[in-house]
Order: structure tokens, then C-alpha cells, then sequence
């Protein structure tokens, strides 16, 4: 027997329900900068948050030029009352967001309301997004740069200790030895793949050798005071004299010296832990020999790794104020992410989010998990408006990084004229 | 018909209302704009105070401001006379040629024209790369030592001026053609009735009767190549660019990456009074010495 009325009211019932869970989805438009391997890997990841979230909330997610264009668009955007509602930002680009007014303070309730705290963060990555005691963006991950690999060349060089990692990395003379030995052994082109011709990317790693003499870039407002020069010129004279040995390659752009690792034309290199996939899948190919990564070597006193964090942050979009709805929907996807971050590390980058570093299941990841120790020794930029990728102390620094590092220019010159243009740029 | 002038006068007004309307919005008052930006210290976005002449006194003694200033003064020495002989060596050569012939050559000489610039900077960073570069494998079979030519401030200028030349001057060449096209053929033949060598004949035909042409390409590159951005922003990203700023550059580095709008505005104003003052004195010029040979 058909029951007219019980019918009617169950779909009634039904069209309630729908019509609340419609109003209730709500639309988080995304902006990011990740535009390589790791792009799409955060593509799964949207996915997989949309498919959890079915019905609830959407990510509408857009990939932007990475550096200058986007942060200029995030910039003017934001003004307009333009911007996303989420986006990715270098922890090294807050103090000039912050200084500008276009990111909005994720506050302690926001913290608790995403089920995230302090203690899930090493302490140098909350450092990061913290101006003045306050939040401005949530960590996904760190990503430092690490040393690369070919376990083959070295193996038959015989430079490979029992476990695998590379002879020398331990020390300056160490170090220098294992790269003359790889040179006598004549086997690569170069010992060491370097990005010499690109002072920007150089920046990380000479700064990692000022943070393992404990130098800093910035102290109380003044560039290099004090004994800082002098670190930065002992930096630069280590490379440079690599380069007067021919023991690293010269004059070689960021993915020449990807290619020359690649092709086994040079036997290590330094680079971000972001090229690990690539690495990865060339391996799965069977286009790539044996190859590994490990911390820095450590030249000086101690261990010590530039590192930045890829974080989100949510936009002070000027005349608009958000719905709670909508800020509640941002503060799931950030919770989400962090929370689901391990695949994230398949990206090559360190999740920053601790539980997750401390599973079982990122220990058994490689190499990840064998730099995943450096995250103890890891030092951000100073933070100054004027720092942060892209932004104007790389490009100083960068234009004498470059003669430095291909022997046109002594260190000490080099060190003076970077101090004087720091310095004239405030 | 009885004309109205003050209809007549209406009418016009009304059909260059249009045009002034658009000119004055996104050309006159952003411009203005610019002027008073240079007076404050505003960042990227935003206003900021007034600040007075502290924009415009901080120019002499920035050493950027001075390189952009000069690298530029140096890429102009580099493009424009050496362009416009160029192009003009080429349309002559091709004049020359007929039917299908020439058509395939003014198309091969114009086809770097249509690239756009980043296909124009890959052909070429793929040509010099210091490490792969096909070049590369040229200086290693001749012996000579590789040269890295667009991370050495010494080689960067006139590379990037040699990649200009190669990339524009196929428009170059059409306006020399055309103005060829333009010369009438009887005074040719007058001239080769009267013995006149080729020489002669270029000195005395067709360069004075070309010269409005050629002051126009000249015009034209002058201005274009004041403003130059594109290839050098290309060809320095990721070497040495604050060894290899240009006045644009520059302006686009203090504001977009230094956060400094009102130092980038300051920039800005120069360039544009500079570019004035280059363009009038270059028409007056052109004026001059088109006078003597009319």
C-alpha cells in the first residue's frame, strides 16, 4: 500500500537536506606556487581533500609563476580585496607580508580549532612563521638543500662508507679530498655539480656555511656586523677554491646542473630536497644509476642547513571581510593538509608537522628519512622585509655570488661590496 | 550645402571624445600618477608619506641607478645604428631578388620577428648555454676556451644586442623595402645614363631619397630600445642582474621585488624625461640633416 503523505514527507525531509548541505558547502578558492614535481603531488592532495570533503567543502585551487610574479599578484590582489581565500607563502617572505597588513593572524583559537599546536613544530620552523609573537601562516613542510649522490661513482672510487653514505663529509679537508679523489679518478667531468651561475640558488648554500661558523646575515638591524664578514668571506673562499681546483663545475645554471647530475656527468651535487622526485621517478624508469642524499658536510664548526618552509597562509583581503563559514572551511583544509602531509614528503620536502616525521611509515621512507636529522641543525633567513626567496637580499647577494664563484672576483672584494649594498638598501 | 563650423566642430569633438576619454584614463592619469608616487615612499601597494625630493636626490649616489643609466645609454650605442644598417644592408640585398626568390628570403630574414621573446631566449640560451649550449661544441672543436657570454658582464651587453638585432630587424627591413619601392625607377635609369657607379648612385638616389624612412626606423629603434626589458630580465634571471640592469629593470626591481614604488616612480619620471628630451633632440636632428639633402 502506497502511504501518500509518509512519501511526501520523506522527500520533504530529503529536499531539507539538501538544499542545507548545499547552502552549507562552501568554496575555497586556493592559490599556490608549486608548479613541478611537487605540484603535482599537492594535485593528489587536493583531490583526496575534496573527495573527504564531498559535498561540505570544495578546494578551487589555481598554480601560479613562482617568485616575483606571484608574490606581486599576491601583493595587489590582496589591496583589492582580490586575493584567495588560502595560498602558499615562503616562511621567508612573512616579516614583508606582515609589514604590509596583507596576512591575516592565525590565533590561538584558529590553532586549537585545527587541532594543531606548537609542540607539532620544530622550533625554528615555528620561529619562522612568527613575527612578534604571533602566527602568520601554518607550516606544510621545510625544505632544505641536501647533498646528492652517485653511490656508483663513488663506490668504485672507493668513497662510500659501510652504510652507504659518502666518504669526508665530515669535515673540510675530508670533504675537499673526496672531490680531488673523484677528480683523479677521472671517471666524471666534475666532481661537484654546483650551481655557480645562479647566485640566487648559491645563497642557500653559502649561507649554510655561515650558519656552521655560527655567522648571521643580519644582527640588530645592521648586514654582516662584525665578525659576520668574515664568515661570510671563509663561505666564499671554500667555493672558491673548488673552482680553482676544477673540482665543481662552472658557470652552470640551476637545471644544467640537475642535467649534469643526472647524467652522471658530475658526480654530486647540492640541491633542494625538491628534486628528489625526480630523482625518484628517473630511478623507477631505470634512467638513473644508484644514487643517495645526504645532510650537508659539514665544512666548519657544526651541522647547519639553510632551509625555507612552504606554508598557509590566509590574506587580509582589504574591504572584505570573510564569513566565519568560509574561515572555518580554510582552517579544515590547512588542518587537513598538515595532518595528511606524509605524502607530501614523496614531494622530497620534510612535512613539518611532527606526528607525522615521527611515523613509522616516513622512517621507512628514503632517502627522507636519512636527511630527515638535519631538521635539528636547520637555520631560516633573517627576518627583515628585504629577505625571502626571490626578494632583494638574494638578488644582491646573487650578483657577486656569481664572479666569486667562477674566479672573476676575490672573496674579500666580493664580501665588501655585498656589506656596502645591503646596507644601502634600507 | 551650407557648412556649420560650429556643428562641424561639435561633430569632431564628438568623434575624438571617445579616444581622448580612454587616453586620458589609462594614459594621462596613471602618468600623473607616477609623478606624485615619486614624491612619497610608498611600497608596492598602498600610499605613502610625502618625502619630498629624497627620491630624486638618492639617484646620483645609487650605484643601481647609475649602472641601469649607462647599461642602457650602452645598449642603445649597440642596437640602433647597428640595427638600422643592418636592416638597410639586407632590404638592398633583397630588393635586388625577385618573385618567389624574394619572397622566401624576406621571409626567412622576417621570421625571428613573429617569436615571442621567451621562444627568442630559449633558441639562444639553448645556442650560448655555457654547459650544453650547441655553441659550446664549436669552441671545443676549434681548441678555444668556452666563454660563458651571458654570465660575464663583458660579453652580456653585446650579446644581448646581437639577439636584438637578429630578433627585430625584420621590421626594420619592410619599412626599408618599402621605402626602396617607393624611389621611382626613372631616376635609376637617368642615373645609369649618365654613367653613375653604384656608389654614386646609393649616395646620391637612394640614400637622400630613403632618408625619411630611415630617420623613422631610427626614431623607432631609439625609442623602443631606451625601454628595453624583456631579453635582458631573461637572459640575466638566475646570473648576475644587478650587474646587468637596464633603466626598466631597475624600475621594475625597486618596486616589485624591493617593495620601494616610490623609488621605482622616481626611476620611472627620469626615464620618461629622458626619453623625451632623446626623441626631440632625435627629431630635430633627423629634421636638419633631412633639410640639407631635400
Amino acid at each position: 500500500m502506497f502511504n501518500y503523505s509518509s512519501f511526501a514527507k520523506t522527500a520533504l525531509v530529503a529536499t531539507a537536506l539538501m538544499t542545507t548541505s548545499v547552502q552549507a558547502q562552501e568554496t575555497v578558492v586556493w592559490w599556490d606556487f608549486l608548479g613541478g614535481g611537487d605540484g603535482v603531488r599537492m594535485k593528489q592532495m587536493i583531490s583526496d581533500f575534496n573527495a573527504a570533503h564531498e559535498g561540505e567543502i570544495t578546494i578551487d585551487a589555481t598554480t601560479l609563476e613562482w617568485g616575483v610574479p606571484f608574490y606581486s599578484k599576491v601583493q595587489t590582489s590582496a589591496a583589492v580585496g582580490e586575493a584567495p581565500d588560502i595560498m602558499t607563502y615562503h616562511a621567508s617572505r612573512i616579516p614583508l607580508a606582515v609589514d604590509q597588513g596583507i596576512l591575516q593572524e592565525i590565533t590561538a583559537d584558529d590553532w586549537a580549532t585545527m587541532g594543531l599546536s606548537e609542540d607539532d613544530y620544530a622550533d625554528a620552523t615555528w620561529n619562522a612563521v612568527t613575527i612578534d609573537g604571533k602566527q602568520y601562516a601554518v607550516p606544510l613542510d621545510t625544505h632544505p638543500i641536501v647533498l646528492y649522490y652517485n653511490k656508483d661513482v663513488l663506490a668504485e672510487a672507493g668513497l662510500l662508507n659501510d652504510d652507504g653514505t659518502p666518504k669526508g663529509i665530515d669535515s673540510r679537508e675530508g670533504f675537499t679530498a673526496t672531490l680531488q679523489a673523484l677528480k683523479d679518478a677521472g671517471s666524471v667531468k666534475f666532481p661537484l655539480g654546483s650551481v655557480t651561475a645562479d647566485g640566487n640558488f648559491m645563497f642557500r648554500t653559502i649561507y649554510s656555511l655561515m650558519g656552521q661558523q655560527d655567522g648571521e646575515l643580519m644582527t640588530d638591524g645592521e648586514f654582516l656586523a662584525g665578525d659576520n664578514k668574515e664568515k661570510l668571506q671563509n663561505a666564499l673562499g671554500v667555493l672558491a677554491e673548488w673552482t680553482n681546483e676544477g673540482l665543481q663545475s662552472t658557470y652552470t645554471d640551476y637545471p644544467a646542473t640537475v642535467a649534469l647530475f643526472t647524467s652522471g656527468e658530475a658526480a654530486m651535487m647540492i640541491n633542494g630536497v625538491w628534486e628528489v622526485p625526480t630523482m625518484t621517478d628517473l630511478h623507477e624508469q631505470g634512467k638513473l644509476f644508484e644514487w643517495g642524499a645526504v645532510e650537508l658536510p659539514v665544512i666548519f664548526d657544526h651541522a647547519s642547513t639553510y632551509a625555507d618552509s612552504h606554508a598557509f597562509a590566509i590574506p587580509a583581503n582589504k574591504g572584505k571581510e570573510m564569513t566565519p563559514e568560509k574561515r572555518a572551511a580554510v582552517l579544515e583544509v590547512m588542518s587537513w593538509i598538515s595532518k595528511n602531509s606524509l605524502f607530501w614528503a614523496t614531494a622530497g620536502h620534510i612535512p613539518a608537522y611532527g606526528p607525522v616525521t615521527a611515523s613509522d611509515e616516513y622512517k621507512a621512507m628514503e632517502p627522507n628519512a636519512t636527511y630527515s636529522s638535519l631538521t635539528e641543525n636547520m637555520i631560516f633567513d633573517p627576518k627583515t622585509p628585504l629577505a625571502g626567496v626571490a626578494g632583494p637580499i638574494f638578488d644582491v647577494m646573487s650578483t657577486y655570488f656569481v664572479p666569486t664563484l667562477n674566479g672573476e672576483m676575490e672573496p674579500s672584494e666580493a664580501v665588501e661590496e655585498i656589506q656596502y649594498e645591503l646596507n644601502d638598501m634600507q | 550645402m551650407i557648412r556649420n563650423p560650429g556643428k562641424e566642430a561639435l561633430v569632431a569633438y564628438l568623434l575624438i571624445a571617445p579616444f581622448v576619454a580612454v587616453y586620458a584614463l589609462i594614459f594621462i592619469y596613471p602618468t600623473v600618477q607616477m609623478f606624485l608616487l615619486s614624491f612619497t615612499d610608498a611600497g608596492l601597494i598602498g600610499g605613502g608619506d610625502f618625502v619630498g625630493l629624497d627620491n630624486y636626490e638618492r639617484l646620483p649616489r645609487d650605484r643601481r641607478f647609475d649602472t641601469a643609466f649607462w647599461n642602457t645609454a650602452y645598449f642603445v650605442l649597440l642596437t640602433v645604428i647597428p640595427g638600422t644598417v643592418v636592416a638597410l644592408g639586407i632590404s638592398l640585398g633583397v630588393t635586388r631578388l625577385s618573385g618567389r626568390l624574394q619572397a622566401l628570403v624576406l621571409a626567412l630574414f622576417f621570421l625571428p620577428y613573429i617569436l615571442p621573446v621567451s621562444v627568442v631566449y630559449r633558441l639562444w640560451d639553448w645556442t650560448l648555454n655555457f654547459q650544453f649550449g650547441i655553441a659550446m661544441h664549436l669552441f671545443d672543436f676549434f681548441g678555444m676556451d668556452r666563454v660563458p657570454i651571458f654570465k660575464v658582464t663583458a660579453w652580456f651587453m653585446p650579446a644581448v644586442a646581437f639577439v636584438t638585432v637578429w630578433w627585430t630587424c625584420g621590421f626594420s627591413v619592410l619599412l626599408f623595402l618599402a621605402g626602396l619601392r617607393a624611389i621611382p625607377r626613372e631616376i635609376y635609369e637617368a642615373a645609369s645614363l649618365d654613367n653613375a657607379t653604384r656608389w654614386t648612385t646609393f649616395r646620391k638616389v637612394t640614400w637622400p631619397l630613403l632618408w625619411p624612412v630611415t630617420s623613422l626606423v631610427l626614431t623607432i629603434q631609439l625609442i623602443v630600445q631606451l625601454k628595453i626589458f624583456d631579453q635582458v630580465y631573461l637572459f640575466s634571471t638566475g646570473g648576475r642582474p644587478n650587474d646587468n640592469l637596464v633603466m626598466v629593470y631597475y624600475i621594475f626591481q625597486r618596486a616589485f621585488q624591493s617593495d620601494q614604488g616610490g623609488r621605482a616612480a622616481a626611476v620611472a619620471v627620469v626615464l620618461f624625461i629622458m626619453v623625451i628630451i632623446v626623441s626631440v633632440l632625435n627629431f630635430q636632428l633627423m629634421r636638419l640633416s633631412g633639410g640639407r639633402n631635400r
